[in-house]
């Protein structure tokens, strides 16, 4: 009898579905039969027709070019954001001037002294030894700058995300208006939240701070509720059997349950700031992003790396001491006193330092790196790029890729009539979701026809469809292997964790000296970015197949291919779907950075703008960006991920 | 009998949409439960409920799996808010008390220990056990030394800097009892609080409370769905079914005079021996002598009167305070076990 129930659904499901995705592609072919003539009557055009857009651009930039009259004079500007400008410089000043003053020396042994005691002696080693990287490669007044800008946008993302977190823990209604917001910028290239912060604080540090602010306090707000509301419900009944007062109860048990959500708040928030501050230099942000920027802007790739390297040491250690914070959350705290030895050493250093009269990291001690790695690269381009017998070059792939899938994939969306794009994504959109993600998805779409940047929104879309492809391909044929090898896992998993924590901007890097520029370059950046993701759920979702359902199959005598096929692939349906979505964000958020290394469309246009100063067409694909982003998240948004309600 | 520590009359609890319109409408409260809930979609857990619990009782709410049980011992101390009804502790009314007069009773008067011991697992042991303290706002030397004695009183010396984690289920539940037994309450509610545990450890754990109940006499409510953890710890026992109690007395009177069919095939299989007394085995009537052979006290359980009997190989005397009440013979005895003993008589 129970198994007979059980079984049912199962066995009923995929007709059921089958059943109700027919239904759905009915309905919606027979709305689309009644609208579409009627549309294309009336607004024949294979682009999106001229009569159904806006012109925003002429207000936009009548609203720019006012902020930019009344900035010195406006109250609003002098008394409220003035204040915040000028907090912000002050703080990040006094930040870096703190970090000069410890010296290169102090610097260093402060945090080797804080990996020490928040995850033992390696990182400590590590940490020292990244902090001397930076400065052997003549980076350690460029890795200071991004520090200090890193140290107080944290904090104030942290604080931001704290509060938010602690309504939207306590609060239910909070929490409800609050979730959508946040699961909406999570799927936002960085690139879309530049603009506005310019638009308001112009060019500068506060305008970086700020944008990174906005990009990397999500994380912080969401995992704060996330632990508050996950909270033992018998613990918190228990605390309040005993009497407890609200504010009791919030600080002796509800946060230091969430602990461990907290500490992954403020890994993922220092993660997302990382990435944000190095974006931030086309906005102003200096340091270390802006080394990379001006590098790749004349395709250095040798002053390019020199730069890189320390943001992703910089990258991984922060990653790593943070994460070993989180794992460590449920352990009895260290003993005071030995974080007092440690801090009295760590000063002592920094002292020695400064009686010695070294501070600054003494020119003799760089190595240069640039030269040489530009001479390898002048050597890959003279060898490699082109013309090598039997496989070609790889500035020939890049021009193949280009010729022979970018370009049709672009030439064809954009000969697509504008009411078959929406049809479209109409189509996908409600197949995998709801009829409301399909409609925000459509409306999305239709948004960006009306801003008029329907033609570059789909050479976007063509490179981001083409990354995607290829992204999938590799992760899932990747993922497979690894799920299915123990051996190729564990070899995996360390390449993984670095790739995953690197911020998406250096990803430019290679694939500049590789394939040179160009949007084949940057769907190369946007595939290296978000591979390790979708390799990683996959392989997630493929162990997590039930054992059982395996072991069934297993008796009736399939083959292991018959297994994958049969059994595992189709349960771990859920799993890749997510491994589509976040495929899917991951590489819009690279292909718009990629407007640096020549990706053109949106990218192009927001960097153009700010170059430019010419606000109104950064904005408007800025918003164009936020559209694309909605719609993509939505069309491969599964119906699970509202019930879920995970992170 | 003495003064009763908890009081409740009439108490209802009724989850879901407009839940109270539920107790006062005796069209509703009529209903079957599963009825009630597609009609209305309100789940009633409690309904139309009343015991007193009196001072150095253990009082055992039993009944299986969502009868009510956790939700009634909840509502006590508006864990849960209570629907209607009246709860009266110590003469004062408990749906009454405001904010702080409430708070008053959950620090001082009754403590609760919870099923899956709902410890703080970033805290040590002794941190734990001191928590009600440190809530009342005692200074850390005194909560310190006060948890201290209660930690050695439930045998857990030499784990007090231990956390959670680092106990057995069986030490986490004494972590759970010393909790509150440090604020030191006058009334202990217990919700299911071994039936986590494996079945030895389960035995240990109650005979800790009934040494515990033993030495300080502290009233105890305890809720369990084990019939013998019922009958071995409760002075009295509610039997609670889909929210109402359907029988309410003394481990022997549910076990002789079960109310109902329901009650009867719960307690069908339960060693009568270990329950019944020789009170109720005994042929009432002196020996009419003054040797009184056997000497059995009359709450001594039926499985004592049999050993004494079977050895001498007579009948025994009842003897209270050096009055013979009656005598037990192989019959009256047997009677017992076979459950075909006569219906109770007066004494
Ligand atoms: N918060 C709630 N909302 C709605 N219904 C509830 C809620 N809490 C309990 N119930 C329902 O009330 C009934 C009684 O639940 P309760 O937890 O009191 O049972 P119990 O006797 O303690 O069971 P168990 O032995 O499983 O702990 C159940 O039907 C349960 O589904
Ligand atoms: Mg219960």
């Amino acid at each position: 009898m129970a198994t007979v129930t059980a079984s049912a659904p199962r066995v009923g499901l995929p007709g059921v579905l089958k059943h109700r995705a027919a239904q759905k592609l009915l309905l919606l072919a027979l709305l689309a039969a009644v609208l579409v003539p009627l549309a294309d009557a009336r607004w024949a055009s294979g682009s999106w027709p001229h009569a159904l857009t806006v012109d925003v651009s002429k207000p936009l930039a009548d609203a720019s070019d006012w902020i930019i009259d009344n900035r010195d004079s406006h109250p609003l500007f002098l008394y409220f954001f003035g204040y915040i400008s000028n907090a912000v410089v002050l703080c990040v000043r006094a930040v870096y001037l703190l970090l000069l003053a410890a010296g290169w020396a102090g610097v260093t042994a402060i945090g080797a002294v804080v990996a020490w005691r928040v995850a033992g002696v390696r990182l400590a080693v590590g940490t020292a030894a990244a902090f001397l990287a930076c400065g052997l490669l003549g980076m350690w007044v460029p890795t200071m700058q991004t520090l200090a800008l890193m140290v107080v946008a944290v904090l104030v993302s942290v604080l931001v995300g704290l509060v938010l977190g602690l309504a939207a823990g306590l609060s239910d209604r909070f929490h409800r208006a609050l979730r959508p917001v946040l699961d909406t910028m999570q799927v936002l290239p960085a690139f879309a939240y530049l603009l506005p912060v310019v638009l308001i604080f112009g060019i500068g540090v506060p305008a970086a701070v700020l944008a990174t602010v906005v990009y990397a306090a999500p994380p912080m707000a969401r995992l704060t509720a996330l632990g508050l509301r996950g909270a033992d419900k018998e613990v918190l009944e228990a605390v309040e059997s005993l009497g407890a007062t609200a504010p009791q109860r919030l600080l002796t048990a509800r946060i230091p349950l969430a602990r461990k959500e907290l500490l992954l708040g403020l890994n993922q928030t220092i993660m997302m700031a990382l990435s944000m501050a190095v974006i931030a230099s086309v906005i102003g942000a200096g340091g270390l992003g802006d080394r990379v920027y001006q590098a790749l802007a004349s395709v250095d790739v040798g002053a390019a790396l020199e730069a890189g390297i320390p943001i992703v040491l910089l990258a991984v250690v922060l990653d790593r001491i943070t994460a070993a914070a989180g794992e460590r959350a449920g352990e009895a705290p260290g003993s005071r006193l030995a974080w007092l030895y440690a801090a009295v050493a760590a000063v002592v250093v920094a002292l020695a330092g400064r009686l010695a009269g070294r501070l600054d990291w003494p020119d003799s001690w760089t190595v240069n790196l640039a030269d040489p790695v530009n001479r390898a690269v002048d050597w890959m381009t003279a060898h490699l790029y082109s013309g090598v017998p039997v496989v070609g070059g790889t500035a020939d792939w890049a021009g193949h890729f280009t010729t022979w899938v970018l370009d049709p994939v672009r030439s064809g969306l954009q000969w697509l009539p504008w009411w078959a794009v929406l049809l479209l994504v109409a189509a996908l959109a409600w197949l995998i979701g709801t009829w409301r993600t399909a409609l925000t998805a459509v409306l999305a779409m239709a948004g960006i026809g009306v801003l008029g940047v329907w033609k570059p929104s789909l050479d976007t879309l063509s490179q981001v469809l083409a990354a995607v492809a290829v992204t999938l391909v590799l992760g899932f044929a990747t993922g497979i292997a690894a799920a299915r090898s123990d051996r190729f896992e564990r070899l995996l998993r360390p390449v993984l964790d670095v790739f995953q924590t690197m911020p998406q901007f250096v990803y430019l890097i290679p694939v500049v000296a590789l394939f040179g520029v160009g949007r084949a370059p940057a769907v190369a950046a946007a595939v290296v970015y978000a591979l390790p993701a979708v390799v990683r759920i996959t392989t997630q979702g493929l162990r997590q197949v039930d054992p059982a359902a395996l072991e069934s199959a297993r008796s009736l005598g399939a083959s292991s291919t018959q297994q994958l096929r049969q059994v595992q692939l189709p349960l771990a349906r859920p799993a890749l779907l997510l491994a589509l979505n976040q495929g899917v964000v991951l590489v819009l958020a690279v292909v718009i950075i990629g407007g640096l290394v020549g990706g053109g469309a949106l990218g192009y246009d927001v960097v153009f703008g700010l170059a430019q100063g010419d606000l109104a067409t950064g904005l408007v694909a800025g918003a164009a960006i936020v559209c694309l982003g909605l719609m993509l998240d939505r069309v491969t948004q599964p119906t699970q991920r509202r019930t879920k309600g995970g992170v | 009998m003495s003064t009763p520590v908890f009081s409740v009359e009439g108490l209802w609890k009724v989850f879901g949409p407009k839940g109270d319109r539920v107790p006062g409408d005796p069209e509703l409260t009529a209903l079957e439960p599963a009825e009630l809930r597609s009609r209305t979609g309100c789940t009633a857990a409690v309904r139309d409920v009343s015991f007193d619990v009196h001072k150095g009782e253990v009082f055992v709410v039993m009944g299986l799996s969502g009868s009510g049980k956790s939700t009634l011992v909840r509502c006590l101390t508006r864990l849960i808010e209570p629907t209607a009804g009246s709860i009266v502790i110590d003469g004062e009314d408990v749906r009454a008390m405001d904010k702080t007069r409430l708070r008053e009773l959950r620090r001082h008067r009754a403590a609760m220990v919870f099923q899956h011991f709902g410890l703080l697992p970033h805290r040590t042991v002794i941190d734990n056990v001191a928590y009600g303290l440190e809530i009342q706002g005692l200074g850390k030397a005194e909560r310190r030394a006060r948890a201290q004695e209660v930690v050695a009183k439930v045998g857990l010396e030499g784990m007090e800097q231990r956390r959670p984690a680092q106990l057995s289920g069986g030490q986490r539940q004494r972590v759970g009892l010393a909790r509150a037994l440090a604020v030191d309450p006058e009334v202990l509610l217990f919700d299911e609080p071994f039936s986590a545990l494996d079945p030895l450890i389960r035995r240990d754990m109650q005979e800790e409370v009934v040494r515990l109940h033993s030495e300080e006499g502290r009233t105890m409510v305890f809720i369990t769905h084990d019939l013998s953890e019922a009958l071995k710890l409760g002075d009295r026992i509610a039997l609670m079914r889909d929210g109402r109690v359907v029988q309410l007395g003394t481990p022997e009177e549910i076990v002789s005079h079960p109310a109902d069919d329901y009650v009867r095939e719960f307690v069908r299989d339960v060693a009568r021996e270990q329950v019944m007394t020789v009170r109720t085995a005994m042929r009432p009537g002196g020996c009419d002598g003054t040797e009184h052979p056997g000497a059995l006290d009359p709450d001594e359980v039926v499985a004592d009167a049999i050993k004494v009997v079977a050895r001498s190989g007579r009948a025994a005397c009842v003897v209270e305070d050096g009055r013979c009440l009656g005598v037990v013979d192989h019959e009256r005895l047997l009677g017992v076990v076979a459950g075909t003993e006569p219906k109770k008589e007066a004494v």
